[in-house]
Protein backbone atom coordinates (compact mmCIF):
# COMPACT_ATOMS: atom_id res chain seq x y z
CA UNK A 1 0.00 0.00 0.00
CA UNK A 2 1.38 3.46 -0.85
CA UNK A 3 2.98 5.27 1.98
CA UNK A 4 0.65 8.66 1.16
CA UNK A 5 -2.08 6.62 1.56
CA UNK A 6 -1.42 5.96 5.50
CA UNK A 7 -1.36 8.06 8.91
CA UNK A 8 -2.12 11.22 6.76
CA UNK A 9 -0.05 13.60 3.77
CA UNK A 10 3.73 12.76 3.92
CA UNK A 11 5.36 15.92 5.69
CA UNK A 12 8.93 15.27 4.39
CA UNK A 13 11.90 12.80 5.24
CA UNK A 14 14.91 12.45 6.42
CA UNK A 15 17.28 10.88 4.35
CA UNK A 16 20.42 9.69 6.68
CA UNK A 17 21.97 7.81 3.99
CA UNK A 18 20.78 3.82 3.69
CA UNK A 19 18.08 4.71 6.01
CA UNK A 20 15.54 6.95 5.31
CA UNK A 21 13.16 8.90 7.84
CA UNK A 22 9.36 10.05 6.79
CA UNK A 23 7.46 12.08 8.79
CA UNK A 24 3.74 12.35 8.52
CA UNK A 25 0.89 13.30 10.83
CA UNK A 26 0.06 9.90 12.49
CA UNK A 27 3.78 9.24 13.32
CA UNK A 28 4.39 12.50 14.64
CA UNK A 29 1.25 12.41 17.40
CA UNK A 30 2.38 9.17 18.65
CA UNK A 31 6.06 10.16 18.72
CA UNK A 32 5.18 13.32 20.89
CA UNK A 33 2.54 11.42 22.68
CA UNK A 34 4.81 8.80 24.14
CA UNK A 35 7.30 11.47 24.66
CA UNK A 36 5.01 13.65 26.73
CA UNK A 37 4.06 10.35 28.92
CA UNK A 38 8.08 9.39 29.80
CA UNK A 39 8.34 12.96 30.78
CA UNK A 40 5.58 12.67 33.02
CA UNK A 41 7.07 9.42 34.05
CA UNK A 42 10.42 11.12 34.20
CA UNK A 43 9.43 13.87 36.84
CA UNK A 44 6.77 11.40 39.09
CA UNK A 45 7.56 9.86 41.78
CA UNK A 46 5.97 5.87 42.95
CA UNK A 47 2.42 5.62 44.14
CA UNK A 48 2.42 3.15 48.11
CA UNK A 49 0.47 0.78 47.12
CA UNK A 50 -2.10 0.22 49.64
CA UNK A 51 -3.23 -3.16 50.10
CA UNK A 52 -6.92 -3.44 51.94
CA UNK A 53 -7.40 -6.51 54.17
CA UNK A 54 -10.14 -8.89 53.99
CA UNK A 55 -12.62 -8.63 56.75
CA UNK A 56 -10.87 -5.37 58.60
CA UNK A 57 -9.99 -1.88 58.42
CA UNK A 58 -6.54 -2.46 58.44
CA UNK A 59 -4.58 -1.79 55.26
CA UNK A 60 -1.19 -2.79 54.39
CA UNK A 61 1.49 -0.42 52.63
CA UNK A 62 3.71 -1.49 49.88
CA UNK A 63 6.22 1.09 49.66
CA UNK A 64 9.32 1.69 47.40
CA UNK A 65 12.92 1.62 48.02
CA UNK A 66 14.76 4.35 46.75
CA UNK A 67 17.55 2.79 45.28
CA UNK A 68 14.70 0.53 43.47
CA UNK A 69 13.03 3.71 42.31
CA UNK A 70 16.29 5.05 40.75
CA UNK A 71 16.99 2.19 38.66
CA UNK A 72 13.20 1.76 37.96
CA UNK A 73 12.62 5.22 36.70
CA UNK A 74 15.54 4.75 34.41
CA UNK A 75 14.56 1.64 32.86
CA UNK A 76 11.13 3.27 32.09
CA UNK A 77 12.48 6.81 30.45
CA UNK A 78 14.37 4.14 28.20
CA UNK A 79 11.32 2.02 27.63
CA UNK A 80 9.81 5.49 27.21
CA UNK A 81 12.29 6.79 24.38
CA UNK A 82 12.90 3.17 22.29
CA UNK A 83 8.79 3.13 21.67
CA UNK A 84 9.07 6.89 21.05
CA UNK A 85 11.83 5.89 18.26
CA UNK A 86 9.73 2.80 17.16
CA UNK A 87 6.98 5.02 16.41
CA UNK A 88 9.03 7.63 14.00
CA UNK A 89 11.56 4.95 12.43
CA UNK A 90 10.94 4.54 8.72
CA UNK A 91 13.23 1.55 8.58
CA UNK A 92 11.98 -2.08 9.45
CA UNK A 93 15.88 -2.94 10.89
CA UNK A 94 15.41 0.41 13.45
CA UNK A 95 12.11 -1.10 14.48
CA UNK A 96 13.10 -4.43 15.50
CA UNK A 97 15.80 -3.41 17.34
CA UNK A 98 13.74 -0.96 19.29
CA UNK A 99 11.30 -3.78 20.05
CA UNK A 100 13.94 -5.80 21.04
CA UNK A 101 15.15 -3.17 23.48
CA UNK A 102 11.45 -2.57 24.91
CA UNK A 103 11.05 -6.60 25.78
CA UNK A 104 14.29 -6.27 27.75
CA UNK A 105 13.78 -3.22 29.47
CA UNK A 106 10.28 -4.35 30.50
CA UNK A 107 12.14 -7.38 32.30
CA UNK A 108 14.09 -5.39 33.90
CA UNK A 109 11.46 -2.80 35.34
CA UNK A 110 10.07 -5.47 37.48
CA UNK A 111 12.94 -7.74 37.87
CA UNK A 112 13.61 -5.88 41.34
CA UNK A 113 10.50 -6.83 42.80
CA UNK A 114 10.13 -8.66 46.46
CA UNK A 115 6.89 -10.24 45.42
CA UNK A 116 7.39 -14.24 44.06
CA UNK A 117 4.12 -14.16 42.14
CA UNK A 118 5.60 -10.79 39.93
CA UNK A 119 9.11 -12.48 39.74
CA UNK A 120 7.32 -15.74 38.70
CA UNK A 121 5.47 -13.99 36.28
CA UNK A 122 8.44 -11.81 35.25
CA UNK A 123 10.17 -14.76 34.73
CA UNK A 124 7.84 -16.52 32.49
CA UNK A 125 7.33 -12.78 30.42
CA UNK A 126 10.88 -13.37 29.94
CA UNK A 127 10.54 -17.03 28.47
CA UNK A 128 8.40 -15.80 26.05
CA UNK A 129 10.24 -12.81 24.79
CA UNK A 130 13.24 -14.93 24.22
CA UNK A 131 11.54 -17.43 22.45
CA UNK A 132 9.43 -14.04 20.53
CA UNK A 133 13.28 -12.89 19.20
CA UNK A 134 13.11 -16.13 16.78
CA UNK A 135 9.84 -14.87 14.76
CA UNK A 136 11.02 -11.26 14.99
CA UNK A 137 14.05 -11.04 13.66
CA UNK A 138 13.32 -14.33 12.01
CA UNK A 139 10.40 -12.75 10.49
CA UNK A 140 12.84 -9.61 9.66
CA UNK A 141 15.24 -11.28 7.52
CA UNK A 142 12.59 -13.05 5.77
CA UNK A 143 11.37 -10.00 4.23
CA UNK A 144 14.99 -8.81 3.34
CA UNK A 145 15.05 -12.06 1.44
CA UNK A 146 12.31 -11.82 -0.12
CA UNK A 147 13.34 -8.13 -0.95
CA UNK A 148 16.66 -7.10 -0.32
CA UNK A 149 15.69 -4.20 1.64
CA UNK A 150 14.28 -2.94 5.43
CA UNK A 151 13.34 0.53 4.01
CA UNK A 152 9.92 0.98 4.75
CA UNK A 153 9.78 3.77 1.97
CA UNK A 154 10.92 0.88 -0.37
CA UNK A 155 9.23 -2.09 0.95
CA UNK A 156 5.99 0.23 0.15
CA UNK A 157 6.59 0.29 -3.40
CA UNK A 158 7.55 -3.33 -4.07
CA UNK A 159 4.25 -5.61 -4.30
CA UNK A 160 3.94 -8.27 -1.74
CA UNK A 161 4.98 -11.86 -2.53
CA UNK A 162 4.56 -15.07 -0.14
CA UNK A 163 7.90 -14.45 1.11
CA UNK A 164 7.04 -11.41 2.25
CA UNK A 165 3.65 -11.94 3.50
CA UNK A 166 4.53 -14.92 5.26
CA UNK A 167 7.84 -13.02 6.95
CA UNK A 168 4.68 -10.09 7.85
CA UNK A 169 2.93 -12.37 9.67
CA UNK A 170 6.18 -14.14 11.60
CA UNK A 171 6.82 -10.80 12.68
CA UNK A 172 3.35 -9.94 13.80
CA UNK A 173 3.93 -13.12 15.94
CA UNK A 174 7.52 -11.67 16.85
CA UNK A 175 5.82 -8.60 18.17
CA UNK A 176 2.59 -9.60 20.22
CA UNK A 177 5.46 -12.10 22.02
CA UNK A 178 8.13 -9.37 22.32
CA UNK A 179 5.30 -6.68 23.75
CA UNK A 180 3.50 -9.55 25.43
CA UNK A 181 -0.26 -8.83 24.16
CA UNK A 182 -3.02 -11.25 23.47
CA UNK A 183 -2.22 -14.68 23.13
CA UNK A 184 1.12 -14.16 25.65
CA UNK A 185 -0.65 -11.94 27.60
CA UNK A 186 -0.92 -14.00 30.68
CA UNK A 187 2.52 -14.43 31.06
CA UNK A 188 2.90 -10.69 31.73
CA UNK A 189 -0.63 -10.40 33.45
CA UNK A 190 0.83 -10.89 37.04
CA UNK A 191 3.44 -8.22 36.46
CA UNK A 192 1.11 -5.11 37.22
CA UNK A 193 0.88 -6.42 40.54
CA UNK A 194 3.78 -4.67 41.14
CA UNK A 195 3.99 -1.96 43.63
CA UNK A 196 4.97 1.24 41.78
CA UNK A 197 2.53 2.23 39.48
CA UNK A 198 3.79 4.80 36.80
CA UNK A 199 6.72 3.02 35.83
CA UNK A 200 4.62 0.06 35.87
CA UNK A 201 2.34 1.80 33.35
CA UNK A 202 5.17 2.41 30.89
CA UNK A 203 4.98 -1.47 30.06
CA UNK A 204 0.81 -1.48 28.94
CA UNK A 205 1.41 2.10 27.14
CA UNK A 206 4.37 0.80 25.00
CA UNK A 207 2.75 -2.27 24.08
CA UNK A 208 -0.21 -0.54 22.90
CA UNK A 209 1.62 1.93 20.57
CA UNK A 210 3.70 -0.93 18.98
CA UNK A 211 0.55 -2.54 18.05
CA UNK A 212 -0.98 0.53 16.98
CA UNK A 213 2.26 1.48 14.62
CA UNK A 214 2.73 -2.17 13.59
CA UNK A 215 -0.48 -2.85 12.28
CA UNK A 216 0.91 0.39 9.95
CA UNK A 217 3.72 -1.30 9.34
CA UNK A 218 1.89 -4.42 8.00
CA UNK A 219 -0.04 -2.39 5.83
CA UNK A 220 2.72 -1.09 4.14
CA UNK A 221 3.94 -3.90 3.52
CA UNK A 222 1.56 -6.19 2.41
CA UNK B 1 15.35 -16.38 -1.73
CA UNK B 2 14.06 -14.31 -5.06
CA UNK B 3 16.61 -14.76 -8.01
CA UNK B 4 16.37 -11.71 -9.54
CA UNK B 5 17.60 -9.53 -6.43
CA UNK B 6 20.62 -11.74 -5.86
CA UNK B 7 23.69 -10.24 -7.92
CA UNK B 8 25.45 -12.56 -10.49
CA UNK B 9 28.50 -12.87 -8.82
CA UNK B 10 27.07 -14.90 -6.03
CA UNK B 11 27.45 -18.81 -7.08
CA UNK B 12 23.87 -20.22 -7.21
CA UNK B 13 24.75 -22.88 -4.89
CA UNK B 14 24.91 -20.34 -2.17
CA UNK B 15 21.38 -18.87 -2.97
CA UNK B 16 19.86 -22.05 -3.14
CA UNK B 17 21.44 -22.83 -0.11
CA UNK B 18 18.67 -20.15 1.93
CA UNK B 19 15.58 -22.40 2.28
CA UNK B 20 17.44 -25.28 3.43
CA UNK B 21 18.97 -23.23 6.10
CA UNK B 22 15.71 -21.52 6.64
CA UNK B 23 13.85 -24.91 7.22
CA UNK B 24 16.68 -26.20 9.12
CA UNK B 25 17.09 -22.94 11.83
CA UNK B 26 13.46 -23.33 12.11
CA UNK B 27 13.65 -27.10 12.76
CA UNK B 28 16.38 -26.63 15.58
CA UNK B 29 13.25 -23.94 16.91
CA UNK B 30 10.95 -26.91 16.79
CA UNK B 31 13.12 -29.17 18.46
CA UNK B 32 13.80 -26.31 21.14
CA UNK B 33 10.15 -25.61 21.72
CA UNK B 34 9.05 -29.52 22.25
CA UNK B 35 12.16 -29.73 24.85
CA UNK B 36 10.77 -26.35 26.27
CA UNK B 37 7.24 -28.38 26.48
CA UNK B 38 8.64 -31.47 28.40
CA UNK B 39 10.58 -29.80 30.62
CA UNK B 40 9.53 -28.75 34.49
CA UNK B 41 12.81 -27.69 36.31
CA UNK B 42 12.86 -23.57 35.73
CA UNK B 43 17.03 -23.50 34.83
CA UNK B 44 16.59 -26.20 32.29
CA UNK B 45 13.65 -24.52 30.28
CA UNK B 46 15.78 -21.29 30.43
CA UNK B 47 18.25 -23.33 28.83
CA UNK B 48 15.95 -24.91 26.03
CA UNK B 49 15.23 -21.02 25.45
CA UNK B 50 19.30 -20.25 24.14
CA UNK B 51 18.13 -23.02 21.81
CA UNK B 52 15.28 -21.34 19.82
CA UNK B 53 17.29 -18.10 20.37
CA UNK B 54 20.82 -19.73 18.42
CA UNK B 55 17.89 -20.79 15.43
CA UNK B 56 16.85 -17.18 15.31
CA UNK B 57 20.97 -16.60 14.69
CA UNK B 58 20.76 -19.81 11.99
CA UNK B 59 17.60 -18.14 10.55
CA UNK B 60 18.68 -14.26 9.83
CA UNK B 61 22.52 -15.89 9.26
CA UNK B 62 21.17 -17.62 6.05
CA UNK B 63 20.75 -14.68 4.54
CA UNK B 64 24.07 -13.71 4.49
CA UNK B 65 23.98 -9.86 3.24
CA UNK B 66 25.58 -7.31 5.62
CA UNK B 67 22.34 -5.45 6.64
CA UNK B 68 21.65 -9.11 7.96
CA UNK B 69 24.73 -9.35 9.78
CA UNK B 70 23.80 -5.82 11.02
CA UNK B 71 20.53 -7.58 12.50
CA UNK B 72 22.99 -10.85 13.72
CA UNK B 73 25.01 -8.76 15.89
CA UNK B 74 21.98 -7.23 18.26
CA UNK B 75 20.37 -10.34 17.96
CA UNK B 76 22.87 -12.10 19.84
CA UNK B 77 23.11 -9.33 22.40
CA UNK B 78 19.44 -9.26 23.13
CA UNK B 79 19.66 -13.12 23.63
CA UNK B 80 22.55 -12.78 25.78
CA UNK B 81 21.02 -9.50 27.62
CA UNK B 82 17.39 -11.18 28.05
CA UNK B 83 19.45 -14.83 29.16
CA UNK B 84 21.43 -12.70 31.95
CA UNK B 85 18.19 -10.83 32.69
CA UNK B 86 16.45 -13.99 33.42
CA UNK B 87 18.62 -15.54 35.33
CA UNK B 88 18.57 -12.89 37.44
CA UNK B 89 15.08 -13.23 37.90
CA UNK B 90 15.32 -16.58 37.99
CA UNK B 91 18.06 -16.56 41.44
CA UNK B 92 16.26 -13.51 43.01
CA UNK B 93 12.62 -15.55 42.81
CA UNK B 94 14.84 -18.67 44.43
CA UNK B 95 16.02 -16.51 47.47
CA UNK B 96 12.72 -15.56 48.21
CA UNK B 97 10.89 -18.39 47.80
CA UNK B 98 13.57 -19.53 50.71
CA UNK B 99 12.73 -17.26 53.54
CA UNK B 100 9.03 -18.15 53.63
CA UNK B 101 6.79 -15.33 55.46
CA UNK B 102 3.59 -13.52 54.42
CA UNK B 103 2.15 -10.50 55.78
CA UNK B 104 -0.91 -10.49 54.07
CA UNK B 105 -2.87 -12.77 56.40
CA UNK B 106 -6.66 -12.53 55.70
CA UNK B 107 -9.46 -13.39 57.93
CA UNK B 108 -12.47 -15.12 56.95
CA UNK B 109 -15.07 -12.55 55.47
CA UNK B 110 -18.44 -12.48 57.23
CA UNK B 111 -21.16 -11.17 55.38
CA UNK B 112 -24.81 -10.81 56.72
CA UNK B 113 -26.52 -8.63 54.17
CA UNK B 114 -29.97 -9.41 53.55
CA UNK B 115 -29.37 -8.58 49.76
CA UNK B 116 -27.24 -11.77 49.91
CA UNK B 117 -29.92 -14.45 51.11
CA UNK B 118 -33.59 -12.72 49.47
CA UNK B 119 -33.12 -12.70 46.11
CA UNK B 120 -29.29 -12.87 45.05
CA UNK B 121 -29.42 -14.91 42.03
CA UNK B 122 -32.38 -12.19 40.02
CA UNK B 123 -30.13 -9.47 40.83
CA UNK B 124 -27.13 -11.54 39.48
CA UNK B 125 -29.18 -12.47 36.47
CA UNK B 126 -30.24 -8.82 35.82
CA UNK B 127 -26.90 -7.59 36.38
CA UNK B 128 -25.53 -9.91 33.81
CA UNK B 129 -28.33 -9.37 31.26
CA UNK B 130 -27.68 -5.58 31.37
CA UNK B 131 -23.94 -5.94 30.86
CA UNK B 132 -24.56 -8.34 28.00
CA UNK B 133 -26.92 -5.67 26.35
CA UNK B 134 -24.44 -2.60 26.88
CA UNK B 135 -21.48 -4.79 26.26
CA UNK B 136 -17.65 -3.24 25.81
CA UNK B 137 -15.94 -2.65 28.96
CA UNK B 138 -19.08 -0.98 30.99
CA UNK B 139 -20.90 -4.40 30.24
CA UNK B 140 -18.05 -6.43 30.75
CA UNK B 141 -17.51 -4.46 34.21
CA UNK B 142 -21.68 -4.66 35.14
CA UNK B 143 -22.08 -8.61 34.26
CA UNK B 144 -18.81 -9.39 36.07
CA UNK B 145 -20.10 -7.31 39.43
CA UNK B 146 -23.35 -9.90 38.71
CA UNK B 147 -20.85 -12.91 38.83
CA UNK B 148 -19.27 -11.55 42.06
CA UNK B 149 -22.39 -11.17 43.63
CA UNK B 150 -23.64 -14.66 42.50
CA UNK B 151 -20.77 -16.33 44.29
CA UNK B 152 -20.39 -14.05 46.77
CA UNK B 153 -24.55 -15.09 48.04
CA UNK B 154 -23.81 -18.74 47.55
CA UNK B 155 -20.73 -18.93 49.85
CA UNK B 156 -22.95 -16.63 52.25
CA UNK B 157 -25.69 -19.15 52.03
CA UNK B 158 -23.22 -22.01 52.82
CA UNK B 159 -24.14 -23.21 49.22
CA UNK B 160 -21.00 -25.05 47.34
CA UNK B 161 -19.14 -22.38 44.79
CA UNK B 162 -19.07 -23.94 41.48
CA UNK B 163 -15.21 -23.05 40.52
CA UNK B 164 -14.51 -22.13 36.98
CA UNK B 165 -10.99 -22.59 36.72
CA UNK B 166 -11.18 -21.78 32.73
CA UNK B 167 -11.84 -18.56 33.76
CA UNK B 168 -8.90 -17.04 32.86
CA UNK B 169 -8.18 -18.73 29.59
CA UNK B 170 -11.69 -16.97 28.64
CA UNK B 171 -10.30 -13.89 29.35
CA UNK B 172 -7.29 -14.58 27.20
CA UNK B 173 -9.45 -15.90 24.45
CA UNK B 174 -12.06 -13.30 24.31
CA UNK B 175 -8.79 -10.65 24.53
CA UNK B 176 -7.81 -12.29 21.25
CA UNK B 177 -10.89 -11.61 19.73
CA UNK B 178 -10.78 -8.04 20.92
CA UNK B 179 -7.01 -7.88 19.10
CA UNK B 180 -8.78 -9.53 15.70
CA UNK B 181 -11.23 -6.84 15.77
CA UNK B 182 -8.83 -4.27 16.07
CA UNK B 183 -6.75 -5.66 13.10
CA UNK B 184 -9.64 -6.26 11.07
CA UNK B 185 -10.64 -2.13 11.66
CA UNK B 186 -7.51 -1.37 9.60
CA UNK B 187 -7.26 -4.30 7.20
CA UNK B 188 -10.68 -5.18 5.76
CA UNK B 189 -12.88 -1.84 6.89
CA UNK B 190 -15.87 -3.05 4.94
CA UNK B 191 -15.94 -5.57 7.99
CA UNK B 192 -16.75 -3.09 9.91
CA UNK B 193 -19.85 -4.26 12.07
CA UNK B 194 -18.07 -7.19 12.00
CA UNK B 195 -15.20 -6.40 13.75
CA UNK B 196 -16.99 -3.73 16.50
CA UNK B 197 -19.17 -6.82 17.77
CA UNK B 198 -16.16 -8.70 18.19
CA UNK B 199 -14.12 -5.68 19.76
CA UNK B 200 -17.14 -5.09 21.84
CA UNK B 201 -17.67 -8.64 22.55
CA UNK B 202 -14.49 -9.43 23.27
CA UNK B 203 -14.25 -6.71 25.74
CA UNK B 204 -17.66 -7.58 27.74
CA UNK B 205 -16.22 -11.21 27.71
CA UNK B 206 -12.82 -10.28 28.92
CA UNK B 207 -13.89 -7.21 31.55
CA UNK B 208 -16.42 -9.86 32.79
CA UNK B 209 -14.05 -12.55 33.63
CA UNK B 210 -11.42 -10.63 35.05
CA UNK B 211 -13.92 -9.66 37.75
CA UNK B 212 -14.88 -12.76 38.16
CA UNK B 213 -11.47 -13.66 38.96
CA UNK B 214 -11.27 -11.44 42.21
CA UNK B 215 -13.42 -14.55 43.25
CA UNK B 216 -11.14 -16.74 42.57
CA UNK B 217 -8.11 -14.46 43.74
CA UNK B 218 -10.21 -14.24 47.20
CA UNK B 219 -10.45 -18.08 47.27
CA UNK B 220 -6.97 -18.70 47.10
CA UNK B 221 -6.68 -16.08 50.36
CA UNK B 222 -8.95 -17.78 51.94
CA UNK B 223 -6.82 -21.02 51.12
CA UNK B 224 -3.25 -19.40 52.77
CA UNK B 225 -5.00 -18.30 56.16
Amino acid sequence: MLIENLGGNLMGTIPLGDIVLYLNSLHIFLFVTILVFTALIAISRTETQVEAMFGSLDENKVSVGKKEFKQRRFLAIICGIATAGAMITGDLFNFTLFMALIGIVNIGIVSAVKHVDVLNSAYQYGLIAMMCGLPLFGGAAMILAATGTLSLFELAAIPASPMMIFGALVMLIGVCGESGIAPFFASKAEMFRTPGSPFILIIHLSSLFIIVRFVEILLIIL
Amino acid sequence: MVASIVPQLVPAFYSLMYTTVLYGGLIVAFIGLIGIAMEKRDIQVLILTDIVGLAMLIIVAAVGTDLSEALILPGLVVELAEIMAISEILISHEMRKKDVHTSFTPIPLNIDMEIMTTAPNFIALLLIGYGVFLSGFTGGAVAGGGIVIYVLSRKVRGLPVVVLDGVGAISGISWCLWIIGFLFFFILPQYWLLSLFLAALGLLLKVASKIGLIGIMMREEYGRK
